[in-house]
């Protein structure tokens, strides 16, 4: 019952960070949010017993937000 | 590109965090055969102590550097160690990637398993890492198509 509450907590989070993440205004912000996200998606593979998944989720999501702040370096404009 | 980040309180969370990071990632390597881990974590885990060194300190300053072009030629070495591994067996009158006819000398037959993943581990170790500093190589700018962006 206890692991079905923090299951619940952790995919409502899920949620919220992937809908913040996808209407902010600002795109720097909706880059954190989507780490943001991708932790949340690690806590829940982590949480069904999922440990490489995890693992892999957590390091690709290192390299992710690199990779698309760097591309928000070469863009003009920061804001939607 | 621009000449990276200077600060102290960047230079000191480099100094400290990167090797760790570095460590971490042969660790996981090596151990990926009894826990979580392999060759694809432990390949990301070592890009990003690489593209963390070339973000903070710049990249003509970069301690652990490997330029872009570099990272595609190591990349395709990757891949052969692979291939070579599998082929090897094949050769020895194997399947391929059949690790019980590895020409290594041991004493139980069960260890050739050991050294044969090991092998293609540290191929597949090789290729991942370079081929994210690639990615990232040609998203700055420094090589790539996006060169004169």
């Amino acid at each position: 019952m206890h692991v079905f509450i923090i299951e619940t907590i952790l995919l409502l989070l899920l949620i919220a960070t992937g809908i913040f993440a996808l209407t902010s205004k600002d795109l720097l912000a909706s880059i954190i949010l989507f780490g943001g996200f991708s932790y949340f998606a690690v806590l829940t593979y982590l949480i069904v017993g999922a440990a490489d998944v995890a693992f892999t989720e957590a390091v690709v999501g290192v390299v992710s937000t690199i990779y698309l702040v760097t591309a928000l370096n070469k863009l003009k404009r920061r804001c939607r | 590109m621009k000449p990276g980040f200077i600060s102290f309180v960047l230079d000191t969370a480099f100094r400290v965090l990167v090797p760790f990071t570095l460590v971490y990632g042969v660790y996981v390597l090596i151990f990926g055969e009894y826990g979580p881990g392999g060759g694809f974590q432990a390949g990301t885990a070592l890009s990003v102590g690489v593209i963390l060194s070339k973000l903070i300190q710049g990249k003509e300053k970069a301690q652990f550097n490997i330029r872009g072009s570099m990272a595609l030629i190591l990349a395709g070495i990757g891949t052969f160690i692979y291939a070579a591994v599998g082929f090897t067996t094949m050769i020895f009158g194997g399947k391929f990637l059949e690790y019980e006819f590895l020409p290594i000398p041991v004493h139980e037959l069960t260890e050739l398993h050991v050294w044969g993943i090991l092998g293609i581990e540290i191929g597949v170790t090789i290729c991942v890492m370079t081929t994210f500093i690639a990615i990232f190589s040609a998203l700055t700018g420094e090589e790539g198509p996006f060169k004169d962006a």
